[in-house]
């Protein structure tokens, strides 16, 4: 009953909400289109140099050359990519590994928080060139600078979440005589899940990072390479177009995440949780005899 | 040393009387050598009567409390629930907290379910169970909502299920509905008085509202701070049901100045 009435009331509000968003984006794409023009001119007239700036139509001819014609940049795309994730779920498992192992044992949280800080007050970065060192030239080096440089954000989310469990939700849960087991994951991991999953978002951009700088510093293959190729040769339209992949790339994975925050984290979401609830409402409809909205 | 040890045996036994579900003698809880949060409490409380603790905070109303389910160890005296020594939380004890400590990312019914899914398997019984007990607390269309979308009272009258579900006969109350307004509070009283009637429990209920605690219970045990001690045990006459009209009563009125002066005394 009460959740169809919601769902009036939404419809009502929808077509209104619709037609402002359209405004918005038209105006959004209108200045846009404006900055661009004023760059298109500004660069045809010599107003700034071209080789700094390229003419934006002059990055679109060779985006779409790159994407469609040549189509070599789908391979360095997909080694690049195949490195971040890579890297990135590296990296996450070992740092929510290492959280909880010290969110659940305080002699283990005391021994290694000194070399988390230290790890996590040096420029990791930094270790790029030793990594490399040591794992030579191809994917693996590339994967570990990024695991190494995305690990921190999801160790240090999960163990705040961790320990930041309501002491009230604790001696409730104790009261009922919960293991510690099913208090670690009927309790502790779910109150912990909004901040892991920050801690993964940020995590995705860095292990990103990592997968380039490494190409940087020494690769034969990737979106890195690519873009010194280009800029080397003086190609500014091309790394420009490069960059662009590059953002569309960062913007799908951010996508990727958002989708997986609203999917595991659904109670933080309104249109999840009144989904889910009406869902669980059908799926109990057999057990309790009684139709649901 | 036969002799001696069954005398013991006997002399320990007789005074257990079925009747009683919670003894305490001497309970003394200390966390350190400053801090002593319950001192030489002896009390007991008798199977089915609802007893109210009332007392100022700090005085050690939540440590008794927590005492008494298993949650914390004691330091010198005895405890025993149901005739035995008290040594970690029983399924015999339910508590419920002043805030709801509902889980966010379960439905209503999902927390009620919380008890039965820690004791072990969940049958479609215990489910058909859940859905009563949110009827009873009146929450009948509300199975599916997310705490998130209930209000402050309805969090409680799930947490009230979620302790009904647990099938403890004796239910630890710490100040249940403390954090709600004066008239969801009031409701919620005389819903809880129904309820416990129904099931027939052994009630303690914490609260700093003479008034409340006078209105709610069989036996009112007062409490004073620093070092938490329990200064006195009064009975409170008044028939059941209770209905508000009660508490204008002069006889209410007068065992309200009666508990307020051994607390005024500190
Ligand atoms: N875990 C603890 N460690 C140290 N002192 C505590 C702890 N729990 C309670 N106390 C102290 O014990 C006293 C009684 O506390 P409590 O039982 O919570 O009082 P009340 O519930 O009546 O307000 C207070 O002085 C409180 O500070
Ligand atoms: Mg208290």
């Amino acid at each position: 009953m009460s959740l169809a009435t919601d769902g009036n009331l939404s419809m009502t509000d929808v077509a209104p909400a619709r037609g402002r968003l359209i405004g918005q984006v038209a105006r959004h794409i209108a200045l846009f289109l404006a900055v661009m023009l004023v760059w298109e001119f500004a660069s045809t007239y010599e107003l700034v140099d071209p080789l700094i700036l390229p003419r934006p139509s002059a990055i679109a001819t060779a985006l779409v050359n790159m994407v469609l014609y040549q189509g070599t940049v789908w391979f360095h795309l997909g080694v690049t990519l195949w490195e971040a994730v890579a890297g990135f779920v590296i990296g996450s498992v070992i740092g929510i590994g290492l959280a909880v192992a010290a969110g659940l044992n305080e002699s283990f949280r005391r021994y290694i928080s000194p070399y988390i800080i230290a790890l996590q007050v040096t420029p990791r970065i930094a270790l790029a060139p030793i990594v490399i060192a040591w794992l030579g030239f191809g994917m693996m080096p590339k994967i570990a600078i990024g695991a190494l440089i995305c690990f921190f954000p999801p160790f240090i989310n999960t163990l705040t979440g961790l320990l930041n469990v309501d002491e009230d939700a604790n001696e409730m849960f104790r009261s009922l005589g919960a293991k510690k087991r099913q208090i670690f994951f009927s309790l502790m991991l779910p109150n912990a899940m909004p901040i892991i999953m920050a801690g993964l978002k940020t995590a995705i951009s860095l292990a990103l990072i990592g997968a380039i700088v490494g190409e940087f510093i020494s690769a034969s293959e990737g979106m890195g390479v690519l873009m010194q190729r280009y800029t080397f040769a003086l190609n500014m339209a091309s790394s420009f177009a490069v960059l662009v992949i590059l953002t569309v790339m960062g913007y799908a994975l951010f996508v990727l995440m958002e989708w997986a925050d609203n999917w595991l984290v659904y109670w933080r979401h309104d249109t999840r949780m009144t989904a889910i609830s009406r869902k669980k409402a059908r799926a109990w409809a057999g057990i309790i005899g009684r139709r649901q909205a | 040393m036969n002799a001696i040890a069954s005398h013991l045996v006997a002399a320990s036994t007789s005074h257990i009387d079925p009747d009683i579900v919670i003894s305490a003698r001497d309970l003394v809880k200390a966390f350190n050598s400053q801090v002593v949060a319950l001192d030489r409490a002896s009390f007991d409380i008798k199977r089915g009567s609802f007893v109210s603790l009332v007392g100022p905070s700090g005085c050690g109303k939540s440590t008794l409390l927590r005492l008494v389910a298993g949650l914390i160890g004691k330091s010198a005296g005895e405890l025993s629930v149901l005739g035995h020594g008290v040594s970690g939380p029983s399924h015999e004890v339910g508590m419920m907290f002043q805030r709801p400590t509902l889980l966010e990312w379960r439905t209503a019914v999902e927390n009620v379910l919380l008890p039965t899914e820690v004791q072990g398997t969940t049958t479609d019984a215990d489910r058909k169970r859940a859905i009563e007990l949110l009827q009873l607390v009146g929450l009948k269309d509300f199975e599916f909502s997310f705490p998130r979308q209930l209000s402050g009272g309805m969090q409680q009258r799930v947490a009230l299920a979620r302790l009904l579900q647990t099938g403890a006969n004796i239910l630890l109350l710490d100040e249940p509905f403390g954090a709600l307004d004066e008239f969801t509070r009031e409701r919620l009283n005389l819903e809880l008085l129904r309820i416990v009637d129904d099931v027939d429990a052994t009630v303690l209920f914490v609260t700093h509202n003479i008034s409340e605690a006078i209105f709610l219970a069989d036996q009112v045990m007062v409490m004073t701070p620093r070092p938490g001690r329990l200064a006195k045990i009064v009975d409170v006459p008044f028939e059941r049901p209770r209905e508000i009209g009660l508490m204008q009563t002069p006889e209410f009125n007068r065992l309200v100045g009666e508990v307020r002066s051994i607390l005024g005394g500190h």
